[in-house]
């Protein structure tokens, strides 16, 4: 077999992984919590910073570690990583909000600038690369949990902001929304 | 012909009158014309090319050069086809479909060139890599597309989607039949192009078999047109957008690296 049957066979199967990919991946049923909106309700709490804080401060681990409590110490450090995670997954949910919109505002808009929505995809790449990396460091127990803290403030006030630009568009963002939750993907074929 | 060659041209045929008959009794002939043409334009190629081998036979010069030069007129009127369903889908939003037409025309010149790359100078094998090139741009290139109504808020219908989907399937099969059959030096066998024609029609069987499915449906009611936001709202508001998306990338990336507040 030759390099450029291999090529052109390897290009083949790439390209219908990929098509298989595009069909069904906006089949796939999402998760409970984000079909009954309780991931939504759950993130509605992600202002309330200082008690997260408090939940992921280190001084009381490390109380309970001085005071012989090993047993207490580690299965608080679990809550706290399971807290951290829950956490994680509401800034994913802020992310995708902040996503959502900017796709929404792309699908609406007569001229686009090929480079600005390039930059968008590579955003958007990095982002899940990085929350990846977070969560898995997260879930292996590496990572400390009061970092997260002060990434709320910012998703927060970000989340703000792009609302009141969003509710200025008045009824063009209201067409556009109800595009949303149609086809997310748009390729959910049979659907 | 062997027999199952035989069952195969039949398949196809009776499933192809199928879709023609169902385009003309849902109407779709009025949305997509070209599609039609292309759905005539097989058949019409099917009956010529029967003929032929019945005729001439599989193996001579006159089927050879009637089966390419049928092959090319409706592998330009896929093309069509396909442009025409891309544009029904992407005609309300201007900006997008303005924005696949430049990837579109960035991104195939260079699929061409690879393509003419890792090609052999074979005169034997030249039509076979000359087919194989052309699906190999049009896959990518409708899978470009299909990318951009998957990462857009954009309604497809059900049945435009499926139509897509099978043109890309069949390409890709397309360039998998033909890869194998130049790997395992099927030339040298006696019933190549049996096996070719196998390989070939199998697939287009399957994606007739969702046509088919897919335009029983009656047709879709004409999309409502979105109102469009202006040019400078979207210059105001999408590099806001990014910005904000950067900060949120930033401060994951020094993640580790925050300290917390002072207790």
């Amino acid at each position: 077999m030759n390099y450029s049957v291999a090529v052109f066979a390897s290009i083949g199967l790439l390209l219908l992984l990929v098509m298989a990919w595009l069909a069904f991946s906006a089949t796939r049923r999402q998760p409970q919590g984000v079909r009954d909106g309780s991931r939504e309700r759950e993130c509605i709490h992600i202002s309330k910073l200082p008690q997260i804080r408090q939940a992921l401060a280190d001084s009381d681990f490390i109380y309970l570690n001085q005071r012989g409590y090993p047993a207490l110490a580690k299965r608080i450090g679990n809550e706290r990583r399971r807290i951290a995670l829950n956490y994680l997954a509401c800034l994913r949910v802020e992310f995708e909000k902040l996503l959502k919109l900017a796709r929404m505002v792309a699908a609406l808009s007569p001229n686009l600038v090929v480079a600005q929505e390039v930059q968008g995809l590579r955003l958007n790449l990095e982002f899940w690369y990085r929350y990846y990396l977070i969560y898995f460091r997260l879930v292996s127990g590496v990572g400390q949990l009061k970092a997260i803290g002060s990434l709320s403030n910012m998703v927060s006030a970000l989340t703000i902001r792009l609302e009141t630009a969003m509710s200025e568009l008045g009824e063009r963002a209201a067409l556009g929304a109800e595009l949303l939750p149609h086809n997310r993907g748009g390729l959910d074929a049979g659907g | 012909m062997p027999p199952i060659v035989n069952y195969l041209w039949a398949g196809t045929f009776l499933l192809q009158l199928v879709v023609g008959t169902l385009i003309v009794i849902r109407g779709y002939f009025r949305r997509l014309p070209f599609f039609s043409a292309y759905t005539a334009l097989n058949l019409c190629q099917a009956v010529s090319l029967y003929a032929m081998y019945h005729y001439y036979g599989d193996a001579s010069t006159q089927s050879y050069i009637v089966a390419w030069v049928s092959e090319a007129i409706t592998l330009a009127a896929r093309l069509w086809a396909t442009v025409e369903l891309l544009r029904l889908v992407l005609m309300s939003y201007r900006g997008i479909w303005g924005m696949t037409w430049r990837l579109l025309a960035f991104t195939c010149p260079m699929v061409l060139a690879l393509v003419g790359i890792f090609s052999r100078s074979d005169a034997q094998v030249f039509v076979m890599q000359v087919d194989s090139g052309y699906h190999i741009v049009f896959a990518v290139a409708l899978i470009l597309c299909l990318g951009l109504l998957h990462y857009y808020p954009i309604r497809v219908e059900p049945v435009y989607k499926v139509l897509l989907l099978g043109f890309c399937w069949y390409s890709c099969a397309r360039i998998l039949a033909n890869a194998a059959l130049h790997g395992f030096s099927y030339a040298q066998y006696l019933h190549y192009w049996s096996v070719w024609q196998i390989l070939s029609m199998s697939p287009y069987l399957l994606v007739l078999i969702l046509w088919a499915s897919a335009l029983s449906q009656p047709a879709p009611a004409t999309q409502q047109q979105p109102t469009l936001l202006t040019a400078s709202e979207y210059r105001d508001i999408a590099p806001e957008i990014t910005a904000q998306l950067q900060a949120i990338n930033r401060r994951l990336m020094n993640f580790w690296k925050i300290q917390g507040p002072k207790q």
